[in-house]
């Protein structure tokens, strides 16, 4: 199934495991899935990510400096969890979700 | 810098861009206006206003040509934001969300008969019934509606202080708008179905930016504002157009005529500017919300007075400065607001 339904779809089914996730970990398994190579997908799957926190489907619930470039140097990580929300929402587009 | 300062500031950014896509939406309108009002002079949409005219009456004519010229406009805007996807590397991602039909495109196209047929057509009604700047102030409401329904369905939070930057642009719209509407509702005479067009206008896309709104949580912006334009295309040239012309509208003679380089240069002008408009308005939806996102892209009333006079070389009045500075204070209200709050924009 992966790879062919749209992105925001994949991250709440990806978040449907109830557990907190990494920004970077989320932007890198989706640039692998969709085979979407470089920056510039990288910060648009990325910007994805600050959308569905923005909308409350995502909570960001950790944030620590990226100090190392792990993903962008200087930046700030985030971790998100899904929201009651977000489960809703995800469930309204008939992702699997026990 | 600490953590939370980092994470404030952050915050603080996504929220400009927020404002910043909203307000490049009202520029673009109100820029749109330009081609908008041009086109209505260039052949072949001079004649055919003049053919239906002496046979069905201006009224008629009015309502018949906007539909010819909205399919054209749709037609131009289309192009521009496939160009536009192209450009971002996105047709794989359309793709799929167009695949997700019933979770997902179905609101891009019901958002396409809302702001489509129901916006554009009842504000052109409004134009023709009663006048250019009823269907202008009309127009106007549309945030109150969008923000009202975004919050009763999908509970977005909208702020006091938002609320009220939203009503001082309305406010500030009506006195720029205000002469000319008293001056047309004085004249007497006026049909119902003005008033009616007038009310599509600011039901369509107050409600389109809601469905919108709902789509968007699940879809990303440059998409889902291209299958809303796929949607008004079908619309347009697939139902309405035809409909009139089996009617006995001279539709077809004159959809084939329109291939004149001014006029394709204009229309082009109208979809570059009209397309890009609402790519920034569909963007500025997660980010600030539909509320927002509506309330600041109704500065183009404003913006559109500004650019008919630079471009026109109308005498300014003075109610264009009095009604500016309300919509610039009721912009700085909502600009300046706490963004902490925001972290969110639906209520938990």
């Amino acid at each position: 199934m992966a790879g062919n339904r749209p992105i925001k779809f994949r991250m709440l089914e990806l978040f449907s495991d109830e557990q907190p996730h990494w920004n970077y970990e989320i932007v890198e398994k989706i640039q692998k899935e969709y085979n979407l190579k470089g920056n510039f997908y990288r910060d648009s799957i990325n910007f994805d990510l600050i959308e569905l926190a923005s909308g409350g489907m995502l909570k960001d619930v950790e944030s620590k400096l990226d100090d190392k470039g792990i993903y962008k140097k200087g930046f700030l990580l985030h971790k998100y969890m899904i929201t009651d929300f977000g489960k809703m929402r995800a469930s309204n587009v008939c992702l699997v979700y026990v | 810098m600490d953590l939370q300062e980092l994470k404030k500031l952050e915050q603080k950014r996504r929220v400009r861009y927020g404002y910043m896509w909203a307000l490049f939406c009202a520029v673009l309108w109100g820029l749109w206006y330009l081609p908008g009002t041009v086109v209505w002079d260039l052949n072949p949409f001079d004649e055919m206003f003049g053919e239906i005219a002496a046979a069905s009456g201006d009224d008629v004519s009015l309502v018949v040509t906007a539909v010819l010229i909205s399919g054209f406009n749709a037609l131009t805007v289309i192009i521009a934001l496939l160009v536009w996807n192209g450009v971002l590397g996105k047709y794989g991602e359309m793709k799929r969300t167009l695949k997700e039909f019933k979770p997902c495109s179905k609101w891009f196209f019901l958002g396409s008969i809302f702001g489509g047929p129901v916006a554009i057509l009842g504000s052109f009604i409004a134009m023709g019934f009663v006048g250019g700047a009823f269907a202008a102030v009309a127009a106007l409401m549309y945030p109150v509606v969008g923000s009202i329904l975004a919050s009763q369905w999908y509970g977005e939070k909208i702020s006091r202080r938002a609320a009220i930057g939203i009503f001082m642009i309305i406010i500030g719209g009506l006195i720029i708008f205000g002469g000319g509407l008293f001056a047309e509702l004085g004249s007497g005479n006026i049909g119902w179905i003005g008033y009616l067009g007038g009310l599509m206008a600011a039901v369509g896309w107050g409600i389109e930016g809601a469905i919108a709104g709902k789509g968007l949580d699940i879809a990303e912006p440059d998409i889902g504002i291209t299958i809303r334009f796929l949607g008004e295309n079908i619309i347009w040239w697939i139902i309405l157009i035809p409909l009139l012309a089996i009617t006995g509208f001279p539709m077809i003679k004159y959809a084939l005529l329109a291939f004149e380089p001014l006029t394709i240069l204009v229309l082009v002008f109208a979809g570059i500017t009209f397309g890009f408009c609402y790519v920034s308005w569909y963007k500025s939806f997660p980010l600030i919300g539909v509320g927002r996102g509506q309330g600041i892209g109704n500065l183009y009333g404003m913006f559109a007075v500004i650019f008919i006079i630079l471009f026109f070389g109308d005498v300014p009045s003075w109610t264009l400065l009095l009604g500016g500075a309300f919509c610039l204070l009721g912009s700085f209200t909502m600009f300046s607001e706490e963004t902490g709050g925001l972290e969110s924009l639906r209520g938990e």
